[in-house]
């Protein structure tokens, strides 16, 4: 069942409230209607109201988890390098055995991702320094969204950019959150590694509440 | 002369290290040949002429003790054998046979014997005789210290020798006609006529006759095999997984096992096994020495079950931490942990110039041969049974013994293809495990087969060292080296794991140094002996590996230093060797070394002599965005004689491989007591993106056929570490480089 | 659950989560796939797996319901060789060996998808094959050796 809300928006900036628009940013407050999805692995609810600040708080804690290692060593530049920075791998390195994921992102020129990060329909190994394996296929995510040593601006700026985030509303990016399996991995991964921080949850709620700011950045205005 | 004299009276000279304990022994125990272990069980009508060959009706069978690491010395045994006795490849097959004083290794007194000299009242030649003597007495069979070529070259050759006179003379009785009349082609006894009587057809009334001792062996002219590529005999088995490691034999009614052994070292304090054993497969969870063992019926059930063990480990007797074990090595450079002065040409002290000092590092590293140590064993009062891959097989037996309690003599050992050791498969402590377990289950087969984590954790690396240089140079000239190191004792810490106690100095706390090819006129290594510390064990070319680092590195800071070049400034110093000189003077001349090289790019030299082969490396290198790129290496080495071009440049490759990879690479460093290491992506060597081209030559003007399996890694790492400086002005002084530089 | 392994059907009962290494190891006693790290980092278990290499330690054979398994068992023989195992061969790569089942299974894949590969594509596909003993340049060699004759037949 989809069910529809109208949330009023207030902001200087609303680049993707409806997935068809374009990056348009509405100059007055405005009403907008929302499709809003059931979600399948977290509830997706949007808060009635948050303030300019409430959202840049908001978006504080997406951009540690979007700058977390088991996030951003995925979110890599045109080089298509996986890294291995965090915690649990000691020094901030690329992905080793020469790996590159190619243009493809999953290693289709080169190695495929899925030569070791085989597709597990439970999505187990959780053994130190296997690894790690979703239900999903393994990949790299799209170039536009290089997030690896990217700063908090720079990262903010582009998942609010349809050119750069896949054509998402904020609604979409949390609904993305709710369905990518690959992506659920950033906060159960395993084998002793620090998981992103916050939950799955959690972070959900802070994109729909960063939304419903009107997807404020820091250095904003 | 006296102290040394009544040594040698007491004591078995090891290596370089004195064992305590032997007893005097006269001249007919020396002379007296080891019984040929081939005439256990030989059938009638096979006949075997000495230790290394048997034939058969139907089957030639060459005996090559040396174990096969992946070194190919099986091939290389076989061939020394057949270029005597005329075999082609393929009419024959090999085994390692069963361990046999027959097989001792007398070429383990060559650098034993020439490393002593120096510090001993002694000549080399009358240390050799008193080690080579131990040895035979002992019947020390061993694979190790790059010696299989150099034990085997004249015996195997000789062992084909004889047996190819005695077929003649069986063929000179059954035919009637004169042995002068006979010749051998291909497995054949040829008459004058032409006719060809296979070897096998002769076993019979060979195997009646006296072997044919007094002969004489084939000018180099003659040969036919050696020197020539040969197909290597178990290569094809290699190439389509159909050769059989240990790992992968089975034996009916085999369980598998698994442990999980401290990881400090020491006494299990306390353990809980209830997952373990409720888990799918389990049959059995049994205490051993230090540890804990799974028996089930699949290998993964039983590491997976073993890792599922809650543990409580007692502390270990080495420093917790990594800081701790260097404070101890660098506290170590005072008199009474002074190991030996090996040696002191000049007066250091006195010598003017410049000075220039540094301190340099090597950390342990794990040896970590991609086949996980394993082994199986039957225990059995009939006499017990172990199939294992092991460069000491002899001494496998005395390990079971020494756990069940029979007769060494009685066991049987089934030694086999190993993948790979480095020095690893030297070790005993699985072995003695996988008995500890198998007798407490008699009759049945027990695989102890080690995850990696485990190989890993119980790894007993290479020794850490420390390194002190001081130089002075003057004139564009180098004019002293007072160079030092401190580490732990190698050769004590692996002859206490199998009760043996060493005493004496210990050669590979300086070895590379000591023996440096360089007449400097003031010139003194002195060696520190650091107790305490992690147990450790030979890893690819020991004491050299870092030896060779510290001293070829403090020479390349002295000679820039001096502002002379490394190349002619090294050919200076070594006039009075005229060998390593070569090795040195042809490795310039490959690399055209005075070619001009980009802004970005570098290039570095050494030489280290070890194992009695000096080895000469230059190493190109190119700074990138992503790092140093190793483009190009150039490898000349003098190991007296080359069985096989091709087996040998394949060889040189992986050591400079091992060389470099480590020196780039790997380290091990303790937390808790414990590696922090447990798998490759801690400590992985090198991969293909970053090895070089390897441009591979030798000289063969050394006195004597010496090794080539370790001589060739030293080098590397200070070659390496000299291209980065000349590409960076960055001076690396301490390994593993990545903690200080990015490789691509 | 049922797979197909060198092109016969194989009935495997065992835990789902058993990767796949062990059971041909243990179950099916098919040796030539190696262990070496159990955790992707060596390459020494590399099998085909519906036509593309994958690590068998990493692969669960509860995943694999219906697949088709080469090994290195399947892909040649003594006494038929792959080119890729005949070129092994020729430029006598293997030392210890251990790991060249592994390497060989990678470069079948690699020379099946880039059938003139460069070095930079070896260094690409083959790096995460680790070989203890160094044989790395052979392994070029032999790779372009054998890109050559599958070419020209």
């Amino acid at each position: 069942m989809r069910h529809f809300v109208t949330v009023a928006v207030v902001a200087a900036a609303l680049p993707f409230a409806l997935p068809a628009q374009e990056n348009a940013a509405p100059e007055t407050p405005e009403a907008v209607s929302v499709e809003l999805p059931d979600g399948e692995n977290v509830e997706i609810a949007l808060p009635e109201s948050v303030s300019p600040d409430e959202g840049l708080d908001a978006w504080a804690r997406i951009y540690e988890v979007a700058s977390h290692p088991r996030c951003s060593n995925c979110h890599v530049g045109a080089d298509n390098i996986p890294m291995w920075s965090g915690p649990s791998y000691g020094r901030t390195q690329p992905h080793g055995m020469n790996i590159n994921a190619g243009e493809s992102r999953i290693g289709a020129e080169t190695l495929p991702c899925a030569t070791c990060h085989a597709m597990n329909e439970t999505g187990g190994n959780p053994e130190p320094h296997h690894a790690p394996q979703v239900a999903a296929t393994w990949r790299l995510a799209p170039v536009e969204a290089a997030w690896f040593g990217r700063s908090s601006e720079e990262i903010c700026a582009q998942l609010r950019d349809p050119e750069r985030n896949g054509g998402r509303s904020f609604v979409e990016i949390a609904t993305h959150l709710d369905h990518d399996l690959i992506l659920h991995w950033a906060w159960n991964p395993g084998g002793g590694r620090e998981p992103a921080p916050y939950s799955l949850q959690e972070h959900v709620n802070d994109v729909l509440a960063w939304g419903v700011a009107g997807q404020p950045c820091p250095g904003d205005g | 002369m006296a102290s040394i004299g009544k040594i040698a009276r007491r004591t078995f000279l090891i290596g370089s290290a004195a064992v305590a304990g032997g007893v005097a022994f006269g001249t007919w125990v020396v002379r007296k040949p080891h019984a040929n272990p081939l005439e256990d069980g030989l059938p009638e009508g096979a006949a075997t002429f000495n230790p290394w060959v048997r034939i058969d009706s139907d089957r030639i069978m060459l005996i090559t003790p040396h174990a096969d690491l992946g070194q190919g010395v099986a091939q290389m045994q076989a061939t020394l054998i057949a270029e005597e006795l005329d075999l082609e490849p393929g009419q024959f097959e090999t085994d390692f046979g069963t361990p046999s004083p027959a097989y001792f290794n007398g070429a383990f007194a060559n650098d034993a014997a020439e490393d002593l000299a120096r510090i001993a009242p002694l000549s080399a030649a009358a240390l050799h005789g008193i080690i080579f003597s131990a040895i035979k007495v002992l019947g020390v069979q061993g694979t190790g210290g790059s010696t299989s070529v150099a034990d085997s070259f004249d015996k195997l050759r000789q062992a084909g020798a004889v047996a190819r006179e005695t077929l003649k003379a069986a063929a000179a009785l059954e035919t009637g006609q004169p042995v002068a009349d006979l010749r051998t082609r291909a497995g054949h006894v040829l008459l004058r006529d032409g006719t060809e009587i296979p070897y096998q057809a002769l076993a019979a009334r060979a195997a009646g006759i006296e072997p044919v001792t007094r002969v004489s062996l084939r000018h180099r002219s003659e040969w036919r095999l050696i020197g020539q590529p040969v197909e290597r005999l178990d290569i094809p088995a290699k190439s389509t997984g159909t050769q059989a490691y240990g790992i992968d034999l089975s034996v009916p009614g085999m369980v598998h096992a698994a442990v999980r052994m401290s990881p400090r070292r020491g006494p299990l304090s306390s353990y809980d096994a209830s997952a373990a054993e409720a888990m799918r497969g389990v049959s059995q969870v049994l205490e051993v020495t230090n540890g804990i063992a799974v028996v089930a019926d699949n290998t993964w059930r039983a590491i997976r079950a073993a890792n599922a063990i809650e543990t409580d480990w007692a502390p270990a007797n080495y420093p917790a931490d990594q800081d701790g074990h260097w404070a101890a090595l660098s506290e170590s450079f005072v008199p009474d942990r002074l190991d030996a002065e090996w040696r002191n040409d000049g007066d250091v002290d006195a010598a003017g110039g410049e000075v220039i000092e540094a301190e340099y590092r090597a950390p342990y590293v794990a040896h970590q041969p991609l086949e996980p140590l394993n082994a199986i064993v039957r225990v059995d009062p009939a006499g017990s049974e172990v199939w294992t891959g092991h460069q000491i097989p002899g001494f496998v037996r005395n390990v079971v013994a020494s756990v069940t309690g029979e007769d060494a003599s009685g066991i049987t050992l089934h030694n086999q293809y190993s993948g790979g050791s480095f020095g690893h498969r030297l070790e005993f402590e699985h072995i003695r495990q996988a008995a500890e377990i198998a007798a407490q289950m008699p009759g049945t087969p027990v695989k102890l087969t080690y995850s990696r984590e485990e190989d890993f954790a119980q790894d007993f690396p290479r020794h850490i060292a420390i390194g002190r240089g001081r130089g002075t140079v003057a004139d564009g000239q180098v004019v002293s080296v007072d160079i030092s190191a401190a580490a732990p004792p190698v050769v004590a810490s692996q002859m206490g794991r199998i009760g043996l106690s060493a005493s004496g100095p210990d050669s590979q706390i300086g070895a590379g140094i000591f023996n440096a090819p360089y007449d400097i006129p003031n010139f003194r290594f002195r060696g520190y002996a650091v107790p305490g510390l992690a147990p450790v064990s030979s890893w690819r070319s020991v004491g050299a590996s870092w030896g060779g680092f510290f001293i070829e590195s403090l020479m390349d800071e002295l000679i820039r230093g001096a502002g002379a070049d490394p190349v002619v400034e090294r050919l200076r110093l070594m006039e009075a060797y005229p060998v390593a000189a070569g090795v040195l003077r042809r490795c310039a001349e490959m690399a055209d070394w005075g070619a001009g090289r980009a802004e970005n790019q570098g290039r570095g030299v050494a030489i280290v002599e070890s194992f009695g082969t000096p080895v000469a490396e230059i190493v190109d290198v190119t700074m990138t965005e992503r790092g140093i790129r190793i483009d190009d290496v150039w490898v000349v080495a003098d190991p007296g004689i080359v069985v096989d071009p091709v087996n040998i440049e394949n060889h040189i490759q992986g050591a400079v491989v091992w060389g470099l990879g480590h020196a780039m690479n790997s380290e091990i460093t303790y937390a808790d007591g414990m590696a922090q290491q447990a798998n490759y992506n801690d400590a992985e060597g090198m991969r293909m993106h970053q090895a070089p081209r390897i441009h591979v030559a030798w000289n063969e003007d050394n006195d004597s056929p010496r090794g080539i399996g370790e001589p060739p890694v030293p080098p590397a790492a200070p070659a390496l570490a000299n291209a980065i400086f000349d590409a960076t002005g960055q001076r690396l002084r301490e390994m593993p480089f990545r903690n200080f530089i990015d490789f691509i | 659950m049922q797979i197909t392994v060198n092109g016969e059907a194989r009935d495997i009962d065992v835990e789902p989560d058993m990767p796949l290494l062990w059971v041909l190891r243990d179950e099916l006693g098919l040796t030539g796939t190696k262990y070496g790290c159990g955790i992707a980092q060596c390459g020494a278990c590399t099998v085909h797996v519906d036509g593309m290499a994958v690590r068998s330690c990493q692969t669960a054979i509860g995943d694999l319901e219906g697949a088709s398994i080469t090994t290195i068992e399947g892909l040649g023989t003594p006494e038929a060789l792959h080119a890729v195992q005949a070129a092994w061969i020729e430029h006598q790569v293997a030392q210890c060996g251990y790991c060249q089942s592994g390497q060989i299974m990678q470069a079948a894949d690699l020379l099946a998808r880039i059938p003139e590969p460069t070095d930079e594509d070896i260094d690409a596909v083959m790096s995460g094959n680790l070989c203890r003993c160094g044989t790395y340049p052979r392994i070029r060699a032999a790779i372009h050796a054998a890109a050559t004759t599958m070419r020209e037949g």
